[in-house]
């Protein structure tokens, strides 16, 4: 696989008007080095491809259990249970499942037929002032596709935004800041040790990162998640305004409400959520979040 | 350019429509019951027996004239505006003249149905139920014993044709379309009223008065020096017949408004109360001036707007879908000139337009057919239009166009719909301030039309750009120029009707009929081609017979119609010459006279060839045999098989694969239904792809489908919306779909539904993503958009709790309707229109 011509891809979302300015076609990259518990969209991180099976459409006919060469799938009382060591991905049970209960997560697709479908709503990008946006997983950990897309919507004049955990190689950021019109950088945590143990990935390359983009002048909002428990401390909030305030002041700031809605994805791909009980925050713990930020003289909006 | 009108928004912002008068009179016609009106029908008749012999124009003028000068008159109190369709609050008008064995049926039934409902029957006084039986029988009893229309069509064309009409094969379908039709005087209901008579500018502008002279100098020039318009004898004799009869209709008008101004000033006298005396006194002022001579301010322009949105809808009391037509253009210099004389505020001119709001509101008629069968169940029609650009581009947005849209905000009434002309030079603001009253509104109003492309059909007609851009929304999905064309109600045919009839070698299941042509069993086809072959050979076969149909009924219906002397005063710059009324021909441009051709069902054809084609030929996942059999059992055992073709790909997901069938379609499709040209106007037919709310009755006439839809379900509601739960790629996709294939033919209809929930106004921000949809739209050359704003529950809760949700409103198809009205059939389908929710 050539990876600047071909990425690993498990949606692309248009219309999408949350993800930068205007209307926008979102690439969400499939595979991310982190794990995040919160995490709402839990098969992006997987790097390969995986079967998704969503039980509430299963009607338990049993045609992928025969079909299936692997033996992967078993029928149960509540549906089927895969054996995700024996799948292989193969396809064959998604091809008999009427119901559409099953389908492959991530395509492996060229840059050709990614920019296809961003082509066709150029119209709405120029009416709207939008353009596209990568998200994941983690775009940094595909920095060569990332960057031949982004290369070519520069060429049709489509604007562009990365939307990064921040955490990759310097080198990776670089291929992909080349061809970025705007980024998105997520700051979660600012203990060191909290950030490693929670989201299993080092805190200083993020933030090495972070002077990077600062340092290239490229536009930047500051996506901070607000988990309540995790890291809505009044402690963490200040830490992370203070570094947004000394390393990018005039970027944005914005809360991302901790919500459950990627909670039913996890079983679907045998995985297994383990925040069921979390609370979401309260409107106080939002204002709260953001007079931090604004006390600081950062602009700072709650997303909804 | 011009320099835009300056509008200033602050003052246009924090006006206040609903003033304490016009919210006690908004509430004294909600709480009023609604109730039979028969003062008018009975005068009718009355004046009919007393014409015995005259020419039919002269007799329908002084009909027309009888009315307007002997019905009671009613000024409510705190009224600023007058001129009330009936006696009572909230009455309804009929012309038992018109369809007497319906309301002999109503009358026998004890059941009276509404335009606007028939949650609650409308109530009519034992002495008025007497009179309107006695009314109804008189008709019986004078009408001819056949219908004309039906006799001319089955000497021409056989019985046989019959069996495609709405009540029986459902084949053809539309106004003018069923064998079982109450004959009335006229034959048919759609014979005088099928049409617009609209509110005439140029008339307002100039007065009556005016035509009146003109209609008189004509007479007397024709008889001075003959007539070259007229060819032979019986054509001159009516042309001096019409103008007379134009003349008494003209003058009655003018009489009603002085009855009106005497009444006025009557009422005055006795008042106690300086100011509403005052009041009194000022309407009586006004009412004498108009319609006779111009307004001379903005308060006598909106009477004199009302008085002609009243006539207009009493002449033609069945069928009166009188669009008011561009309202901010014709009032727009009135208020002009009393803001800068500082005789009016936006304050006062928000009032006044409300007033006429209400005005307009309150006509409401009696109607017989049933509700499942009628085009626009719900509405009543009286469009407005807005802003648009003028000959040398300039737009035409002015501060009445931003107080219509806040006066439909805040009074809340499902009618007027408002049509704005949307262009690309539009003021943002004014963009985002329809939106937020689309929001404040609740219910998709305004829709958008395309400006440039609306005026863009015309100039390739050959119509010169200062009559080409003059053009305005009317019916529940047309437009027509403003007072240069005749604009009637159309012949449908049911595209997913005939592809039934390709699936059956031109067997109906239904009515066990061969209605088409044998285009071979597809069940022995080997190729897709085939399958579009037989489809267009069935419709190749079907539209000559339409052609025919149309024509003959079309013009049986007009031969024998009253020629309404008033319709030609609306377009007397060409009808008084022509000495013909606008739908005979007399119309600047006459070429739309003879209806639009319509179309219905092209959505859900061009799926079900897709399920076909993917199915069947390309993937052999089935064969004809096994389609055709799960189709006729309505999927009955068929379960797998159903959800194949469900799920086969759709129209509105910006897919090739299904977007190559239906832009072939909706190419060929018009292609054929143009082949010929329109015998009456010599030109290619005009099309109307799309339905208002005839998707529901076709619907039930159809079995299962290939796309997966079930047996008498409605067909999609409009030529572009997307089957109902199908658009699964976002709005965007939806659109793209819909704007693949090209617009700029002369077609109507071609509407855009879509519908969003509460949450995606609720921000200034998300106005304006919204307001970016309607801009690349346009870009895309689409034609109309509208949106509906609704949560599911809330709809769901309305299908179960009515009583809770009186208000609802939701857009139709041309206008927006309550949803408690609405036959279920409409209400499911709304429930099930894809929600565009933005997370």
């Amino acid at each position: 696989m050539n990876k600047a011509e071909e990425g690993m891809v498990f949606n692309i979302q248009r219309y999408s008007i949350d993800d930068g300015p205007g209307i926008r076609t979102t690439v969400f990259l499939k595979g991310c080095p982190l794990r995040c518990p919160w995490c709402s969209n839990p098969e992006s991180q997987n790097p390969d491809p995986e079967i998704s099976y969503r039980y509430t459409s299963c009607k338990k006919c049993g045609a992928c259990v025969e079909v299936c060469p692997h033996g992967a799938p078993t029928l149960t009382e509540d549906g089927i249970s895969i054996d995700r060591a024996r799948c292989a991905v193969c396809g064959a049970c998604v091809r008999v499942c009427l119901a559409e209960a099953l389908k492959i997560s991530g395509e492996s697709m060229t840059i050709d037929k990614v920019f296809k479908l961003i082509r066709k709503d150029a119209v709405y990008y120029e009416t709207s002032g939008g353009g596209v946006t990568c998200s994941g997983g983690e775009i940094l950990s595909q920095p060569e596709f990332v960057a031949s897309l982004f290369r070519r919507c520069k060429e049709e004049g489509i604007h562009t935004c990365a939307d990064t955990s921040g955490f990759g190689s310097p080198e990776a950021l670089d291929k992909v800041l080349a061809h970025t019109d705007l980024v998105y950088f997520d700051l979660k945590l600012m203990d060191a040790e909290r950030h490693r143990e929670l989201i299993g990935a080092p805190l200083d390359l993020v933030l090495q990162n972070l002077r990077t983009v600062a340092a290239r002048g490229i536009p930047a909002v500051l996506r901070v998640p607000l988990i309540p428990t995790h890291n809505d401390s009044d402690e963490n909030l200040n830490a992370i305004a203070d570094t947004a305030r000394e390393l990018v002041p005039d970027a944005t700031v914005h809360i991302l409400p901790y919500h459950k809605y990627g909670a039913n994805k996890y079983a679907a791909v045998g995985l297994r959520y383990t925040l069921d009980d979390l609370a979401e925050n309260t409107p106080e713990n939002l204002a709260r979040a953001r007079g931090i930020f604004e006390s600081r003289g950062l602009k700072c909006e709650v997303s909804q | 350019m011009r320099e835009t009108a300056t509008v200033n928004r602050d003052e246009i912002k924090n006006v206040t429509v609903l003033t304490d008068r016009l919210q006690g009179l908004k509430r004294e016609w909600e709480n009023a019951e609604p109730q039979v009106y028969v003062d008018d029908t009975l005068l009718f008749t009355e004046s009919w027996k007393e014409t015995e012999g005259l020419p039919v124009d002269i007799r329908w003028a002084k009909a027309l004239e009888k009315r307007l000068l002997e019905c009671p008159l009613l000024i409510r109190d705190g009224e600023l505006i007058v001129g009330s369709l009936t006696k009572f609050i909230r009455g309804n008008g009929t012309l038992c003249a018109m369809k007497p064995r319906e309301i002999m049926k109503m009358v026998e039934s004890g059941k009276f149905d509404r335009k606007t409902s028939d949650i609650s029957s409308t109530r009519i006084d034992p002495e008025d139920l007497w009179a309107l039986k006695a009314d109804a029988a008189y008709w019986i009893e004078h009408m001819p014993k056949v219908s004309s229309v039906n006799a001319a069509v089955e000497f021409e064309m056989g019985s046989d044709v019959f069996d495609l009409l709405f009540d029986r094969g459902m084949v053809f379908e539309g106004r003018g379309v069923r064998y079982e039709m109450d004959r009335g005087l006229f034959q048919n209901y759609s014979a005088y009223g099928g049409g617009v008579a609209q509110v005439s500018v140029k008339c307002v502008e100039k007065g009556l008065n005016h035509v009146i002279d003109l209609c008189h100098r004509e007479r007397e020039r024709m008889m001075a020096e003959g007539d070259p318009n007229s060819h032979g004898t019986a054509q001159f004799l009516r042309k001096y017949w019409l103008l007379k009869a134009c003349v008494i209709s003209c003058e009655a008008f003018i009489k009603y408004a002085k009855r009106h101004a005497d009444l006025a000033r009557e009422m005055a006298e006795k008042e106690t109360r300086p100011a509403r005396k005052a009041e009194l006194l000022r309407i009586a002022e006004a009412c004498e001036r108009v319609p006779g001579e111009p307004p001379r301010d903005f308060f006598e322009a909106v009477q004199c707007v009302r008085l002609y949105h009243l006539i207009c809808w009493k002449e033609s009391s069945d069928r009166p879908e009188v669009p008011v037509g561009r309202l901010d253009q014709l009032l727009y210099p009135y208020y002009k000139a009393d803001k800068e004389a500082g005789k009016i505020t936006a304050q006062d001119a928000a009032e006044l337009l409300g007033a006429l709001w209400l005005k307009i509101r309150e006509c409401e008629n009696l109607v017989t057919i049933p509700r499942e069968q009628r085009a626009a169940p719900g509405s009543l029609l009286p469009n407005i239009t807005l802003c648009g650009v003028d000959a040398e581009g300039n737009d035409l947005t002015n501060e009445i166009s931003w107080l219509v849209l806040e006066a439909m905000a805040q009074i809340k009434l499902s009618e007027p719909a408002i049509y704005v002309r949307y262009h690309p030079d539009m003021d943002p603001a004014f963009l985002h301030h329809a939106l937020e009253c689309n929001r404040e509104f609740g219910g998709g109003n305004p829709a958008f039309l395309n400006d440039q492309l609306g005026t863009k059909r015309y100039l390739d007609r050959g119509v010169p750009l200062e009559d080409a851009v003059n053009w305005n929304a009317s019916g529940c999905l047309g437009y027509h120029l403003d007072c240069m064309e005749h604009m009637g109600g159309g012949h449908n045919i049911s595209q997913l009707k005939v592809l039934e009839l390709a699936l059956n070698d031109g067997f109906d299941p239904r009515t066990q009929k061969q209605l088409g042509p044998h285009t071979g069993d597809p069940r022995t086809f080997t190729d897709f081609r085939q399958v579009m072959d037989a489809y267009y050979k069935q419709l190749e076969y079907l539209i000559p017979i339409m052609h025919k149909f149309k024509m003959i009924s079309w013009a049986t219906e007009i031969a024998e119609g009253p020629m309404s002397g008033l319709r030609v005063a609306m377009q007397y710059e060409d009808c008084i010459p022509a000495g013909l009324a606008s739908r005979e021909g007399g119309a600047r441009y006459p070429e739309g006279r003879a209806c639009w051709f319509g179309s219905r069902g092209l959505v859900d054809l061009a799926d079900s060839m897709t399920a076909i084609k993917k199915l069947v030929f390309d993937e052999k996942k089935t064969t004809m045999g096994e389609l055709l059999d799960a189709c006729a059992k309505n999927w009955e055992g068929c379960e797998d098989l159903h959800r194949l073709c469900l799920n086969s790909p759709k129209y509105g997901n910006d897919d090739d694969y299904a977007d190559e069938i239906y832009d072939e379609m909706s190419t060929r499709v018009p292609e054929i239904m143009q082949s010929q040209i329109d015998p009456l106007t010599g030109k290619k037919p005009m099309l109307f792809i799309g339905a208002a709310a005839g998707h529901v009755g076709i619907g039930k006439a159809i079995g299962a489908m290939p796309n997966g839809r079930n047996a008498g379900d409605p067909t999609c509601d409009a030529a572009c919306s997307v089957m109902p739960g199908m658009d699964t790629n976002g709005p965007t996709a939806a659109i793209n779909s819909a704007t693949n294939q090209c617009y700029s033919k002369e077609y109507a209809g071609f509407a855009m539904n879509m519908k969003f929930s509460k949450s995606l106004l609720n921000t200034p921000e998300k106005i304006e993503k919204l307001g970016w949809l309607v801009k690349a739209f346009n870009k895309r050359d689409g034609w109309h958009i509208q949106f509906n704003i609704h949560s599911r529950d809330e709809l769901l809760d309305a299908q179960a709790h009515p009583e809770n949700h009186k208000n609802l409103l939701v857009r139709v198809g041309g206008y927006s309707a309550y949803f408690i009205d609405l036959p279920p059939g409409l209400q499911a389908e709304i429930v099930n229109r894809t929600m565009h929710e933005i997370i």
